[in-house]
């Protein structure tokens, strides 16, 4: 089975939050199952989950149902991601909207890589655009960065005003 | 030095033969003025009378006197002449050393002022050298001192024309970095991240090929 997370779980916290959340669900899962093999009554709640969990494990039981292997596998799929999934930084002049985040993220997952995950930043002094760290490089497209390196071009434009 | 030798030995001729004209002279006047005493006869005793020719003593007077006075005509005309001849002699000498004197204060001028001729040419040489080559010196000196002073303006219209164009340079760079201060410190206050959304993404496209390179290195 190949992991999709949804646009929601984007960064590497994002994918820990989800982690912890799967992972409570797996522990509260076992204990029903324990219950259920000794015809124990005591139930306990079901974990409430967030909407990313809920869709990540409708998609897993969807076709054999949700087990304990499931889980299990489900498990080592998040750790498996966590260690191999590539990680992208991109700040931004302002806090991201949720709408421009969901953006970013579907386009970074359609056309750089589907398992990649993206943190985001904000820096007003960059004024506008981006600036991304992939790896061990930085893509600087800053409307700072195009001011200062056009401040060159200043005196020309000037002459022409 | 031939002149001068050759005068000193005509003066010790000169001198020979006044000597001994001046001995003879003067052994002359003496005879003259202290006539010496007739010799004795050899045989004194012997009367004159007896001595040879029988002249009777009137005439031997007579004779006497007349030797005598022949005598000293004789010597008054060798007197005379020489007085003449130390006179003429004198008086050629006299002209003589006056010739030569005038002869060799000739020559001694003539050379003198040849000498003096050659110095004023050798010096005139000299000194018309020694001008045209200050001439020359001083010209050359002048287009060297045009030279450099051409090449100082230069070097000072160079260095003036760098200097401005520093600080032209620094001028536009300092109005650059007011600038994109000034918009940096107006822009960044709200920023509507709406707007730029298709913004965004063109650059990601436009970048997507860097990204994905990127990605494949890491992993």
């Amino acid at each position: 089975m190949k992991l999709k997370l949804p646009d929601t779980v984007s960064s590497a916290q994002d994918l820990a939050t989800l982690a912890r959340e799967i992972g409570d669900y797996k522990r509260w899962f076992e204990h029903e199952a324990i219950k259920k093999r000794v015809n124990a009554k005591h139930k306990s709640e079901e974990p409430v989950l967030s909407t990313s969990v809920s869709d990540i494990l409708h998609s897993l039981g969807a076709k054999e149902g949700i087990d304990q292997k499931s889980l299990d596998e489900l498990t080592e799929m998040l750790a498996e991601y966590a260690k191999n999934a590539p990680t992208m930084t991109v700040t931004l002049a302002a806090p991201p909207t949720g709408s421009t985040k969901k953006t970013l993220i579907s386009w970074s997952r359609e056309n750089i890589a589907p398992n990649i995950l993206v943190n985001f930043k904000f820096n007003s002094t960059l004024l506008g655009g981006m600036v991304i760290n992939l790896g061990s490089r930085t893509f600087d497209w800053s409307f700072r960065r195009q001011i200062l390196a056009s401040s060159g071009n200043f005196p020309e434009v000037l002459k022409r005003v | 030095m031939s002149d001068s030798l050759l005068l000193q030995i005509f003066l010790l001729f000169n001198v020979f033969i006044i000597g001994a004209l001046t001995s003879i002279a003067v052994r002359h006047a003496y005879a003259h003025f202290k006539p010496a005493e007739p010799e004795a006869p050899k045989h004194p005793k012997e009367p004159a009378s007896q001595q040879g020719g029988h002249i009777p003593p009137a005439l031997r007077e007579k004779l006497l006197q007349a030797s005598q006075a022949h005598f000293q005509s004789v010597l008054n005309k060798s007197a005379d002449e020489l007085q003449q001849d130390l006179k003429t002699t004198a008086t050629q000498l006299n002209n003589h050393m006056a010739k030569l004197g005038s002869d060799i204060v000739a020559e001694e001028m003539k050379r003198y002022h040849a000498s003096l001729e050659a110095l004023r040419k050798q010096t005139e040489t000299t000194i018309s050298g020694a001008q045209s080559e200050i001439a020359n010196h001083q010209l050359d000196i002048k287009n060297k001192l045009a030279e450099h002073q051409a090449q100082l303006e230069a070097k000072l219209a160079a260095d003036i024309a760098a200097e401005k164009e520093q600080l032209v340079q620094k001028i536009d760079s300092k109005l650059s970095d007011a600038v994109a201060s000034f918009l940096t410190e107006t822009l960044q206050h709200n920023v509507d991240l709406g707007a730029q959304e298709k913004y965004l993404i063109s650059m990601l496209e436009e970048h997507k090929a860097e990204l994905i390179k990127e990605v494949r290195d890491e992993a």
